[in-house]
């Protein structure tokens, strides 16, 4: 297999789920296939723009920031749905989840963009086979189409994906970029917006391929060092690694079931509660992370979703904590009918670490009694030795 | 009912009244405000069942006609209607007249409204209180009393005795005190006209706040009767119901530290600034918190440090320090309330440890009291 994987480069994936919220509410409502579906604000007064769109309605000319007016014009019978976001990013969640079981170097473009460095990923076949596997897998697990394009750096990787929708898989080599990237106008390229695009038009550039072949100086004083970048991306050159850390702000942790029956029995919602709970609290203790706001997500049988959270005083980790909060907060809230999705999150989790304890006029006389000696001892490490002489550790 | 009416006067009796009506009510006709025409003058009334509000508007104030009575008589409007009407009327006299089926008929200028009333026999009673132990406190006391201290009740409903504030008369002194579990806030007066016998009563916050913004900046007396469930403050014009909270305030003296291992002394403004820099890093964070250490030479510092956006230090002034080294969190926001509420240029502040409460009082004046519990780091 390493024959398929060069000896001194890297192997990227740009992956790019396509038309993702309207696929996602296709993969939840499976009666919408095959049917037209627009995303989008309002859309009871005809009102607001399209925030997504499927291919069927891609396809007859309807783009995203179209007035929903006149996409419907286009295709009057498209099937208008309200953007859920909780339920977008939920399933943004759980496939990344996956693609970063396939390698950890991933990092998340966007909500339905991600970039995967699979240099090291010999084992599990060829890039090829891999970007094969985790499109059967994403169709297999969530439903949802993505493409994928491979490349030697994330510029070309992003290119490619771009190349074939939906379900595409686009190779796209450095040797290919002339061919492939030099005849198409400089705003095609991943970086160059309308405002960049013209002032390059103004000083000749109109194609990748003017850009690649340009006087740098000229480049940097059109453009700075951006455009020095931009025109050796176009040339194929691209070093920025794959940054795991880069868009960590994925500050909640969740889960969230759909249920192969409605519920509506509190008993048997609690049981599912009680499972969230578990499933959210071991991820949590994970990520060694905390949380005090938590979330509920019900959607019923008619798609309504509803998410209510509370903020809590403290800090909070453990199952029977998130269930209590949880089992509060749905039974404040539902409104009684079958239930065919829960979800619980703890929203802006913090490093356990970080944690502070605000302490409380009635109580807090057992508590320092307790934890004063300790405190005192280190601190008085801390000024002898430096701060890092001591930290609190952890029972695993 | 017939009468006419300056319409300032009446627009600032219903914006009093009003401050006790709310939309959310269970009882229906608590949505409205009550207005009695007698020969003295109009009466209007507002509730939530919580708070009772009654303002009166003489028909006379010395040589000056307010209004003209015609026939007396009441009617109940709807609250919001009949406040966006008088506000909105063209001409500065309103007259009123109410139909036997209370349909009450308001001119003014060259608009007339017909408005559909209520019964004023069908609104509840205010509670009748007993005039016997009345005492008398000046107006911007009160309010002074009540600005230092309500912001500390609690706004959670886990303990409802603590979403009020205790008022505590003993040996004639008064005591308002206020905790929401993590700060406490406590103001002392001994100011004259306050009675020799003993009353301990819990007054809802929120009562309190509204009854703040009805009072004059004057020192006016406002009389002031307690009794087994109500609380009722008399001004000039202006009668305040209040329903007292139900249950016994937890005895927070004990808990109030006697004595302290570190003392320091500082400016308040000074101090004020710099805790209010330091929370500007501190706000996204978790409680608010800030950091504060002080060496054995008296120097004080301020910090704070979230990591994902940066770090604060910042050294202060202080007046005077003695006693241990110390190293405290706390929360921004407690400090600068109870800052606030300070009267006082120069404060003192007591602490006893890290994880115990700490007091800070306005120098040389011990009427004042704000007590922080920390916040434990680890």
């Amino acid at each position: 297999m390493e024959g398929f994987y060069p000896k001194n480069g890297r192997v990227i994936l740009h992956i790019d789920a396509n038309a993702f919220f309207a696929s996602v509410e296709m993969a939840e409502n499976p009666a919408l296939k095959n049917k037209p579906v627009i995303i989008a604000g309002n859309p009871e007064e005809r009102k607001g723009i399209v925030v997504a769109a499927n291919y069927l309605c891609k396809d007859k000319g309807i783009y995203t920031t179209m007035a929903l007016g006149e996409a419907l014009k286009l295709v009057p019978e498209a099937v208008v749905i309200k953007p859920n976001h909780a339920i977008y990013k939920e399933y943004s969640k759980r496939i990344f989840a996956y693609l970063a079981e396939v390698s950890p170097l991933i990092e998340y473009a966007s909500i339905d963009e991600a970039y995967l460095d699979i240099t090291e990923c010999a084992h599990l076949g060829s890039p090829i086979d891999i970007a094969m596997k985790i499109q059967q897998e994403t169709v297999k697990r969530f439903d949802i189409p993505i493409s994928i394009g491979i490349a030697p750096n994330k510029f070309l990787a992003k290119m490619a994906s771009d190349m074939q929708k939906p379900l595409g898989l686009t190779v796209l080599r450095k040797r290919d970029v002339e061919r492939v990237l030099w005849n198409k106008p400089v705003l095609d390229a991943h970086g160059i917006g309308e405002k960049t695009a013209a002032k390059l038009q103004a000083h000749g550039i109109l194609t990748m391929g003017d850009l690649a072949k340009a006087d740098v100086k000229k480049v940097q004083s059109i453009m700075g060092v951006r455009g020095v970048r931009m025109r050796d991306r176009v040339n194929g050159i691209d070093d920025r690694p794959v940054d795991p850390e880069a868009n960590t702000s994925y500050k909640s942790i969740g889960n969230s079931a759909t249920f192969p029956k409605n519920i509506i029995e509190p008993a048997s919602i609690r049981v599912k509660l009680r499972m969230l709970s578990r499933a959210v609290s071991e991820r949590m203790k994970q990520k060694k992370a905390v949380s005090r706001t938590i979330q509920v997500m019900i959607r019923y049988d008619d798609f309504k979703t509803i998410t209510r959270s509370q903020t809590l005083q403290r800090d909070i980790q453990e199952e029977a904590d998130l269930f209590a909060a949880a089992e509060t907060l749905f039974f404040k809230h539902w409104n009684g009918e079958p239930v065919r999705l829960l979800g619980i999150t703890a929203q802006n989790a913090v490093d356990k670490r970080m944690q502070t304890t605000q302490m409380d006029l009635f109580s807090f006389q057992e508590e320092a009694d307790k934890l004063e000696p300790l405190f005192t001892t280190v601190e008085a490490l801390k000024r002898k030795f430096g701060d890092s002489i001591i930290k609190k550790g952890w029972m695993e | 009912m017939k009468f006419s009416i300056q319409k300032d006067r009446l627009a600032a009796g219903i914006q009093d009244v009003l401050k006790a009506v709310s939309s959310r009510t269970t009882i229906p006709i608590l949505t409205g405000i009550k207005i009695h025409a007698s020969d003295e003058g109009i009466t209007l009334t507002g509730s939530d069942s919580d708070i009772s509000i009654e303002s009166f508007i003489p028909s006379e104030e010395g040589e000056v006609l307010i209004a003209t009575i015609e026939e007396t008589g009441g009617v109940v409007l709807n609250a919001r209607f009949f406040n966006e009407i008088v506000r909105k009327l063209p001409a500065s006299t309103i007259e009123f007249e109410t139909s036997s089926s209370f349909q009450t008929i308001i001119r003014s200028g060259h608009a007339e409204f017909s408005l559909n009333g209520q019964d004023a026999d069908e609104y509840p009673h205010l509670p009748q209180i007993d005039d016997e132990n009345v005492f008398k406190l000046p107006a911007d006391l009160v309010k002074t009393l009540i600005r230092q201290t309500v912001f500390a009740v609690s706004t959670s409903e886990t303990r409802p005795i603590l979403t009020g504030v205790n008022w505590k008369i003993e040996n004639g002194t008064l005591i308002c005190t206020a905790t929401d579990s993590h700060r406490l806030a406590l103001r002392k007066t001994a100011a004259a006209g306050l009675p020799e016998g003993e009353y301990n009563v819990v007054i809802p916050g929120k009562s309190l706040t509204e009854l703040s913004k009805i009072l004059d900046d004057t020192n006016e007396p406002v009389e002031i009767v307690m009794t087994e469930n109500q609380v009722l403050f008399r001004s000039k014009y202006v009668l305040f119901f209040s329903r007292l909270l139900d249950g016994n305030y937890p005895d927070t003296s004990r808990l109030i530290p006697d004595e302290h291992k570190t003392k320091i002394d500082l400016n308040t403004k000074e101090y004020l600034q710099a805790v209010d820099r330091a929370s500007l890093l501190a706000r996204e964070g978790r409680n608010n918190v800030i950091k504060m250490s002080s060496g054995d030479d008296g120097t004080v510092e301020i910090s704070s440090n979230s990591p994902e956006i940066g770090k604060v230090t910042e050294q202060v002034n202080s007046l005077a320090a003695e006693g241990d080294e110390l190293k405290i969190s706390f929360s921004a926001k407690y400090m600068m309330d109870a800052l606030k509420a300070i009267e006082g240029t120069e404060i003192e502040i007591q602490f006893t440890g890290a994880m115990r409460p700490f007091v800070i009082r306005p120098l040389h004046d011990d009427s004042t009291l704000q007590l922080i519990l920390p916040v434990r780091t680890y």
